[in-house]
């Protein structure tokens, strides 16, 4: 499946960003781990999702 | 950090945080995981180690002993000040290899993992300086007096650096907490007896069942039927409070798709508490003279992360003189009984999510392979570590084991596995600026404050009344 958020251009799920994003998170935690999978942030819903859901408003990854 | 994750803005972003911030292609992982997540480098890292400490005893070397020197046990006092000057001059070309050790291995990896080396060095220099620091205020002779032991020495110096005069934030790329944390846990596996996790891994994930299911109702009844909160926030929250902080409420964050505001208010509230606990239950447990077995117990029910738990547990375990039975029960239960089940709530949220409050727009159905994908890698590195050096020490005899194989590679290996411990303890300090958390708002507050209490109660009543005889025996 391509159309998963993983391929699409609105998130963003580079480690580094996302703990920037999130402040505390890497006191704690961190999203280098296993757990995080390759979760990331979609930027047009302002969500945080996991990286195999998907949804009408999918567009391929440049 | 910060500069070079900038993008161009693109036509498609809407929010400004997207538009200024969006990556030209997201990171799809798969194999790549194998050197992109600390989990498996911890593992590597972990036997990497071991297999030195075993290599070193077998040929008769003191190589790895030598290497796990530390300043903490010199009892110096303001009379003898020159024990010290007298070990450092002794001993400055072994605490020059031992930082170099350290230094080569973590910025190597790290730099695999893509993070800068250039802000990785000079960060870990100051951290193993500050490590150093903290080892020589806990080798005080009254140091245990004052309830200063390494763990909390190490949290408290981060603490007041990170509050009053921080490091600018682009140092935090040295101060990986959960990577050191992951790398101690994999190096206890190897001192750790199998026969214990066989024996009393049943009572952990039976305690870790029920406060965590009490833990998580709680939370998500409080916050949904008392405060009307959005129930994708309260499940974030309830995960948090109960599995495993904010690894927890990320996984279950992304899998009921919550948004970026839920996450904020989660970090905030289990950072706060996760932090007053490493203080809280130890000085309780001092207050109550409780057996360290089960005092680690109960860390492990009631702490919220797994570094933020270990701070606790190590600094109970060295104010009760047996630090392995705190070490050992607070393994148990929250990397045993808590940890490993993250990707089964995880996939349980995500089901419920899809199921029940998203019908309409779910889009795809999550996979059983989730609780695969979620799982806490550098848990399996504990097992096999432990399993491999059960199967090793198991051609000693008793006396011989006692004699030879303990201090000549159990000793090395805990040596090394508290320098790991206390540079994850020094960067919890570091990286936690109050400043810096998002508000998380009074009814979020008051939802997770209930969870913590509850949990708190019934961790305590569990670890001493219910199963106390079990934690009672560990570390003998």
């Amino acid at each position: 499946m391509k159309d998963k958020c993983v391929h699409c251009r609105y998130f963003d799920n580079r480690s580094a960003f996302i703990e920037m994003t999130f402040p505390g998170l890497n006191s704690l935690s961190s999203a280098y781990g296993s757990v995080w999978a390759e979760s990331g942030i979609c930027c047009l819903h302002d969500l945080f999702l996991s990286p195999w859901r998907g949804c009408k408003d999918f567009k391929p990854s440049g | 950090m910060s500069n070079e994750l900038k993008k161009t803005t693109t036509d498609y972003c809407e929010t400004k945080e997207c538009a200024t911030e969006a990556p030209p292609k997201p990171v799809a992982m798969g194999w790549k995981e194998l050197y992109l997540k600390e989990d498996w480098w911890a593992i590597y890292v972990g036997f990497g180690i071991a297999l030195l400490c075993l290599i070193a005893f077998m040929s008769g070397s003191t190589f790895a002993k030598s290497l796990a020197i530390n300043p903490g046990g010199l009892k110096w006092d303001f009379d003898s000040t020159g024990k010290i000057v007298d070990h450092f001059s002794k001993n400055i070309g072994l605490y020059g290899i031992q930082f170099l050790f350290w230094a080569v291995i973590f910025s190597i990896t790290t730099k695999i993992m893509r993070i800068k080396t250039s802000e990785f060095i000079p960060a870990f220099i100051i951290l193993y300086i500050l490590s150093i620091l903290a080892f020589l205020i806990a080798g005080w002779k009254d140091a245990g007096r004052w309830m200063l032991e390494p763990p909390i020495v190490a949290l408290l110096i981060g603490l007041v650096i990170a509050n009053i005069f921080p490091f600018p934030k682009w140092m935090d790329s040295g101060f990986r907490v959960e990577y050191y944390i992951k790398t101690g846990i994999v190096l206890l596996g190897a001192t750790f007896p199998l026969n214990l996790v066989a024996s009393a891994g049943p009572i952990a994930i039976l305690q870790a069942t029920l406060i965590s299911l009490t833990t998580c109702l709680t939370i998500y009844f409080v916050a949904t039927k008392i405060f009307g909160l959005d129930k994708r926030l309260a499940a974030v929250m309830g995960t948090g409070g109960a599995v495993c902080g904010i690894s927890g409420s990320m996984a279950i964050a992304s899998a009921v798709g919550a948004k970026k505001e839920h996450l904020y208010t989660s970090v905030t509230l289990v950072v706060i508490w996760a932090i007053i606990m490493v203080f809280f239950i130890p000085y309780v447990a001092k207050t109550l003279n409780l057996n360290p077995g089960i005092a680690g117990a109960w860390v492990g029910t009631s702490e919220f992360a797994d570094s933020a738990g270990f701070a606790a547990a190590s600094a109970y375990g060295k104010m009760a003189g047996n630090e392995d039975a705190s070490i050992q029960g607070f393994t148990l239960m929250k990397v045993i009984g808590r940890d490993i089940w993250i990707g089964i709530w995880s996939f349980v949220f995500a089901m419920i999510a899809c199921l029940k409050w998203e019908k309409e727009e779910c889009g795809v159905k999550p996979s059983p392979m989730e609780i695969w994908w979620r799982f806490p890698k550098f848990v399996l590195g504990f097992f096999l570590a432990s399993l491999l050096m059960t199967i090793i020490a198991s051609g000693y005899s008793a006396t011989d084991f006692n004699k030879f194989f303990k201090p000549g590679v159990f000793v090395p290996i805990a040596g090394l596995r508290t320098w790991a411990f206390i540079f994850c303890f020094m960067s919890i300090g570091l990286t936690t600026r109050f400043k810096e958390l998002k508000s998380a708002g009074v009814k979020p507050f008051i939802s997770f404050t209930v969870g913590v209490l509850v949990n708190v109660t019934l961790g305590f009543i569990l670890s001493v009344y219910v199963f106390g005889d079990y934690w009672s025996k560990l570390g003998k």
